[in-house]
């Protein structure tokens, strides 16, 4: 039984890496081989012959593909992204390092409140199923995610931000406080910072929080019509007991594992409203990367949203094997 | 004491075509320390009864009329609080497919003791202890409440379900189908269980069933449901004997019985009325052969017969003529009607010419098919149509590329074991054995739907994996098979005559007359009458009967000489399932048609098969003339699955199994003998050696250590079967 | 839909029998008909995109002006940020020069709001409905080998399926956008490479059920060849799947489109509604509080993104009918 989740554990963890050593292969492929030339929007045209030469070769460019590739397999497992060709002298490590933790504030914070909201919504909508409430509540949640975020977070800035004035419009704050910001603990424990959160996450969790309501919906139709639950009646047990503790216990972990992908991709997906309210994360930074044609940067960022999707997927896995106790099993045998 | 008494009860679905009334003026008493047996088949509202009592209907269903009085208080009138607190304190039920009633995500003694303390209100020692007891009522091993419900076999989860009903020490408990789906030996272990509580613990039981073995096995009174009514009361040993309504007494002769096996079954043809409308006269009377112009006018009601005994009929003071009567299978014969669900109802009197015109013509079909007919009415050494031998299937689980990732160890399982047997033209053969012993695998070997690891199978002198192409083409001509499920047999989007052309036009039959023509002379010969109503059907516009005819048509279109069925009748209601079995059986003969049933019913195979061969564990471990093989048992295994099927009849009871339940996975080859586990005979050499084939002149043959050269060796087990 | 084959024929040369024959297309066609007709939702989804298929046909008689081209009044001034008539305060926002006709106003270089939203629908429902057929195509034959063929293949199809799983999606179109020239094609084939990772899922799943039912087995039994069983028996089942996947394509592609055309990554010779939200945020509209130029367009996005998922929704209760509200 153990040996089964061990086996399960140790093989989805192989598979995972598998996936991610293609994706970096692809991702290199993607950067060297793209249309355009990488170096293009850098060079000088004034820049001499040996001067681009010199350039080619601190960047590593001027190997032949395959040593291109070596070099930049060993550079990622030592988990040096290189340096970005804009700020010369930055390594962009450095840079994700100080985006990556404002991007899981936001993440988090948003999938938190998405997630409460949406699994008790879910539960609710299932124990009112048929109802005029049902229908309305479950057509509004398509809306919000019909709705395009950065629009919601636009007409959230227009209203709160410029037409009220109750919370500012971008950034996690004024630079002369940010500059007294020493650790991410001043940051964490200031107001301000805050203040600066609450519309991007509002804005994050009005989209997200259709996803986990529809699901823990639907999985509380699909329990609730279990023959255990039939059993659960017969054998006295109250509604509200078999529908929270029964129905929701067992419909919920569908959807916490929704949670775990969730955070993967929307740490990929939050590019758009980091943007809109100039949330400096991972996902802008990406954005202005691209656009400047800052090659390393761009590729350093995907690399890492990558990176942490194959981790959260990886991570879903594990949870669902845990939380049932049939996956173990029967990934172990699946005998006739 | 009169515990539960119902009175007048109706119940009505709401569905969009209409209201259902599924149970029409129920009247039923249980005396305390009765055990009740309510019989009738899918659709007669027994369920609906069920969940009337405890009020658990679905959102549509809703209690119309009547009265609930369970000691002295109107169940109707209770609060939805005071209704949900009686329920397993007082009436235990244990729903349908109730293998599947446990919590998946949960520990099967978590769910038990949560159920002690919640509704018990036992504290968590005491919890526990009564948790321990109680399995070992249902004779559980307590280790066993550490595991989650998937570790469990249907039979073990069957026994934690009663566990649990018995828990809160109910005085009156329901059970929904309990055995239904479980392997005959498994079924018989339940049963004692049932059997054995109902003494212990003084039990007042209502058990519904659509099998009347199962009630003469464990009840002592019998109430049998038809169309929403109560059509007959009485005590088990009278209903048995003489059966006073014409419903059981069709249904007592429908089961094959193993005791006092039958020529021709009785087939209640004709499907139950529909309960959107129910018929203004005897619900029955559409299906009965007794029927007098009165039935369709005047509806009979449930009244005094003989000593405490009830019947719902217009003759039941003829019954004893009648009965005499019913022992004709002819007399059920004649009301062989298969209707169109949206058909015309009309009676096709003349059926037996009409099916000898049929056969005239088919014999005069293009292909050497005639020819095929021909020879199989002689007898000879060449008369072997299909021959094995040696032959094994393996299945490789895990491993592969993505096994490996996993971590999974590659294990091989052992399906099917060096089998050997021979099936001559027009003869059937029956396979037999507990779910997993490998039967349907075979059959899939039969018409290479799989291939063989190991082995030759040669059909008509041409080795089976050798074919492709052309030759392939030529034996899925010949060969067919029959389906378990009808429901699944039909693709769902076709019409019932694109179902039955296809094997038609891919054997290369162009014309859309001779197809039709085909197809429609087939329909008739599986009693699908008139053909061209069913051409357009799809397969859910018909009831499951028809839909077996149907497959059973589809199997014949090619006029195959080869027919594999494998549980061609398990899916179906009992009154409806003597009219497929004679039917194929008929047209077996008819058309000489070598056939193999595979069934885990051997009173089933008894009655339908010329041989049987009993497996265990992917070996035939005794194969021989179905009459030797039932009355003259050599095998152990054969003999403990004889003593395991329950009898229709209360006045035989069964002898006490002495092997466990419990099939062990077929993931390793044995030195010895398979069953050496579970044998009560086990011998010391039959752990080390493979146990040799004893034949006797019929072609009896057994595989087993008693009757070879070891048969001296010591024995491992005393004569209780407990280990020595 | 197609005409249904009959079937005629003479039955023992006397009696004439004529008879539907049922094709799986019926079938489909049937599935189709059941959904629009208990859904209605989904009904109304299906008028939203007929309603924005019919503008984008006819965008060039119903706009006004062409939406690219910054507009002059009669002294040669640019026709800039001016709001819609009907907004207009008499006395403060004077026209001169020109004839305010503008049902929602001008952008802040004179460009027709109106006439812009109407060209946008154009590349929403051409990247809607193009991703859908890619993603639809692409996720059901994968699907279908996958789970058809199972082996090497299967471990193949689902290995690349998991790689495209691990591939951060809005970031890889942003990178595809930047590399090739800015086209809306960018976005139809970033798609076509990574969505279909879902579809085919289900897909191979489906084929999975479908392949083990005993009707495919009969047809095996009587001697169909492996083509026939793909195409006759397993193909039409999983068809109303493919055609759920599509119709949600739609609307992410929709989604998609607009947020990778706010994100700048678009042609800005092609209007989109995205595009127009852009415009309007690098404008500082929102300070403006310029509601006629930023509701209309995202309204927009909103109703077609949601006529796709009401569609959706209306196939996953005919195809999952235990989701059902019952």
């Amino acid at each position: 039984m153990s040996r089964g989740i061990a086996n399960y554990i140790v093989g989805r963890f192989l598979q995972s890496v598998m996936v991610l050593w293609v994706i970096v292969t692809l991702l290199f492929l993607l950067f060297r081989l793209a249309p355009s030339n990488p170096m293009a929007s850098y060079i000088d045209t004034e820049f001499t012959k040996e001067q681009e030469q010199a350039l080619l070769a601190r960047f590593g460019l001027d190997r032949p593909l395959h040593e291109q590739y070596v070099i930049y397999l060993i550079n990622l497992l030592k988990l040096d992204l290189g340096d970005t060709f804009h700020y010369a002298g930055t390594s962009v490590i450095d840079i994700l390092r100080a985006d990556l933790p404002n991007t899981l504030y936001l993440t988090l914070c948003s999938l938190l409140l998405a997630y409460s909201v949406g699994v008790l919504g879910g539960i609710a909508m299932a124990a009112l199923r048929g109802s005029r409430i049902e229908r309305v509540g479950t057509t509004f949640t398509l809306m919000t995610r019909a709705a395009p975020q950065f629009w919601v977070g636009m007409l959230l800035l227009t209203f709160f931000a410029f037409q009220w004035k109750l919370l500012p419009s971008s950034g996690i704050g004024p630079a002369v406080v940010r500059y007294r910001w020493e650790t991410e603990w001043d940051k964490l424990l200031s107001p301000i910072f805050w203040r600066h959160m609450i519309l991007p996450t509002f804005t994050l969790a009005v989209y997200l929080h259709g996803l986990p309501l529809l699901l823990m919906r639907s999985n509380m139709l699909e329990v609730l019509d279990q023959d255990f639950i039939v059993m659960g009646r017969l054998a006295g047990y109250s509604e509200r007991r078999l529908m929270i503790q029964y129905a929701a216990r067992n419909a919920v972990l569908p959807v916490l594992t929704a949670l775990t992908l969730g955070i993967g991709y929307s740490i990929g997906g939050n590019v758009v409203i980091e943007t809109v309210f100039a949330w400096p994360g991972l996902g802008r930074t990406l954005v202005r990367a691209v656009q400047s044609a800052d090659y390393p940067l761009a590729q350093g960022a995907f690399f890492l949203i990558a990176l942490i999707i194959v981790i959260m997927n990886f991570i879903a896995d594990l949870l669902y094997s845990l939380l049932d106790p049939r996956v173990g099993a029967s990934a172990q045998a699946q005998i006739s | 004491m009169t515990i539960l008494s119902i009175r007048n009860l109706k119940v009505d679905y709401a569905t969009q075509d209409g209201v259902v009334q599924a149970v029409d003026g129920v009247s039923l008493d249980v005396a305390e320390g009765q055990h009740l047996g309510l019989i009738g088949e899918s659709g007669c509202g027994k369920t609906t009864l069920l969940k009337a009592i405890v009020q658990v209907l679905p959102r549509n269903g809703r209690i119309v009329a009547g009265e609930i009085n369970f000691k002295g208080t109107d169940l109707l009138q209770l609060s939805r609080t005071d209704m949900r607190q009686l329920r397993w304190r007082e009436i235990a039920t244990i729903p349908q497919a109730s293998m599947d009633s446990l919590n998946p995500v949960q520990r099967v003694g978590k769910q038990l003791t949560k159920l002690l303390s919640v509704r018990g209100g036992h504290d968590k020692r005491a919890a526990k202890r009564r948790a321990v007891d109680l399995f070992d009522l249902v004779g559980l091993d307590s280790d066993r409440l550490s595991h989650y419900p998937h570790e469990f076999s249907g039979g073990m989860k069957q026994r934690a379900v009663i566990a649990m009903a018995l828990a809160l020490e109910p005085s009156l408990l329901i059970a929904d189908e309990p055995v239904t789906a479980l392997d005959v030996i498994v079924q018989h272990q339940i049963l004692e269980v049932l059997r054995r509580l109902e003494e212990e613990l003084n039990l007042t039981v209502m058990l519904i069933t659509h099998d009347i073995s199962v009630v003469a096995q464990v009840c002592d009174s019998v109430a049998v449901m038809y169309a929403g009514r109560i059509v007959e009361q009485a005590d088990a040993g009278p209903f048995f004997a003489s059966p006073a309504h014409p419903y059981s007494l069709g249904l007592q002769q429908a089961f094959p019985n193993l005791a006092r096996p039958r020529d021709q079954l009785v087939s209640i043809e004709g499907y139950p009325p529909d309960l959107r409308e129910p018929p203004t006269g005897c619900r029955f009377a559409e299906r009965c052969p007794f029927v007098l112009d009165a039935c369709h006018s005047d509806d009979p009601q449930l009244q005094l017969v003989g000593a405490d005994r009830y019947a719902a009929c217009l003759r039941s003071s003829e019954m004893d003529a009648l009965r005499l009567q019913a022992e004709d299978p002819a007399l059920w014969q004649q009301v062989e009607v298969v209707q169109a669900t949206a058909g015309p109802q009309e009676t096709w009197g003349d059926s037996a010419s009409r099916a000898q015109d049929g056969s005239a013509e088919w014999a005069g079909q293009p292909g050497a098919y005639a020819d095929a007919v021909a020879t199989g009415s002689d007898s000879g050494a060449d008369d072997i149509l299909l021959e094995l031998r040696d032959v094994s299937k393996r299945f490789k689980v895990g491993g592969g590329l993505a096994g490996l990732l996993r971590g999974d160890k590659e294990q091989t399982v052992y399906a099917v074991n060096n089998i050997s047997f021979s099936l001559r033209r027009g003869e059937s053969l029956g396979l037999a054995g507990e779910s997993g012993c490998g039967k349907s695998t075979t059959g899939k070997l039969l018409v290479k739907l799989l291939d063989a690891s190991d082995g030759e199978i040669d059909f008509d002198g041409v080795d089976l994996t050798a074919l492709d192409g052309e030759n392939l083409l030529g034996f899925r001509r010949r060969a067919q098979l029959m389906f378990q499920n009808p429901f699944e047999a039909l693709n769902p989007r076709f019409t019932l005559y694109r179902s039955l052309t296809e094997p038609l036009i891919i054997h290369g039959w162009t014309d859309e007359n001779e197809r039709l023509e085909r197809v429609v002379e087939t329909l008739d010969r599986v009693n699908l009458r008139p053909a061209e109503v069913f051409l357009d059907k799809y397969p859910h516009q018909l009831s499951g009967g028809q839909l077996q005819r149907v497959v059973l048509a589809r199997a014949l279109v090619l006029q195959p000489d080869f027919l594999v069925a494998d549980e061609p009748v398990s899916m179906l209601d009992v009154s409806v399932r003597a009219g497929i079995l004679n039917t194929t059986r008929r047209l077996a003969r008819e058309l000489g048609l070598a056939t193999v049933y595979i069934s885990h019913d051997l009173s089933l195979l008894q009655y339908t098969c010329d041989r049987i061969a009993i497996m265990y564990l992917g070996e035939i471990v005794e194969i021989g003339p179905s009459q030797q093989i039932i009355s003259n048992p050599q095998h152990p295994y054969t003999q403990a699955l004889i003593a395991a099927v329950p009898v229709p009849d209360p006045t035989i009871e069964n002898p006490p199994l002495r092997i466990r339940e419990g099939v062990p996975r077929p993931t390793e080859q044995f030195i010895g003998c398979p069953f050496s586990q579970r044998c009560p005979e086990v011998m010391e050499a039959c752990l080390s050696v493979r146990p040799p084939q004893v034949s006797d002149d019929e072609g009896h043959i057994t595989q087993c250590h008693l009757y070879g050269e070891h048969s001296a060796s010591p024995k491992l087990k005393d004569s209780n079967g407990t280990r020595a | 839909m197609q005409q249904e084959a009959m079937v005629r024929g003479e039955l023992r040369g006397k009696k004439t029998v004529q008879f539907r024959q049922g094709s799986a297309l019926r079938q489909l066609w049937e599935t189709n008909l059941e959904v629009f007709q208990r859904d209605k939702l989904a009904l109304l989804g299906l008028f939203i995109f007929a309603f924005f298929t019919l503008v984008a046909v006819f965008a060039p008689l119903i706009a006004p002006n062409d939406p690219l081209t910054p507009l002059k009044d009669a002294n040669g001034d640019w026709i800039k940020d001016v709001v819609p008539y009907w907004m207009a305060v008499p006395g403060e926002d004077e026209a001169e020069g020109y004839v305010n006709t503008f049902h929602l106003g001008t952008t802040n270089i004179g460009r027709d709001i109106f006439s812009q939203l109407i060209y946008g629908s154009r590349a929403a429902l051409l990247v809607g409905f193009s991703a859908a057929i890619a993603v639809a195509v692409i996720g059901t034959v994968v699907g279908l080998l996958a789970g058809y063929y199972g082996g090497w293949i299967d471990t193949l199809l689902m290995r690349a399926a998991d790689v495209a799983f691990g591939i951060p999606f809005i970031p890889f179109i942003i990178v595809i956008s930047a590399f090739f020239d800015p086209s809306i094609w960018n976005v139809v084939v970033a798609m076509a490479v990574l969505l279909w990772r879902d579809s085919s899922r289900v897909i191979r799943s489906q084929v999975l059920v479908i392949k083990e039912q005993a009707f495919v087995s009969a047809a095996k039994v009587s001697g169909a060849s492996e083509l026939r069983i793909i195409f006759v028996y397993i193909a039409p089942s999983i068809l109303p799947l493919s055609f759920l996947y599509g119709t949600l394509a739609i609307a992410w592609a929709i989604l998609t489109e607009a947020s990778v055309s706010f994100l700048g990554f678009s042609d800005p010779d092609t209007i989109s509604w995205g595009y127009m939200l852009q415009d309007a945020f690098n404008s500082l509209a929102l300070s403006r509080e310029a509601f006629y130029w930023i509701v209309p367009p995202g309204l927009c996005i909103m109703l077609t993104v949601m006529a796709g998922f009401f569609i959706g929704r209306g196939y996953e209760e005919v195809l999952f009918p235990r989701l059902r509200r019952m």
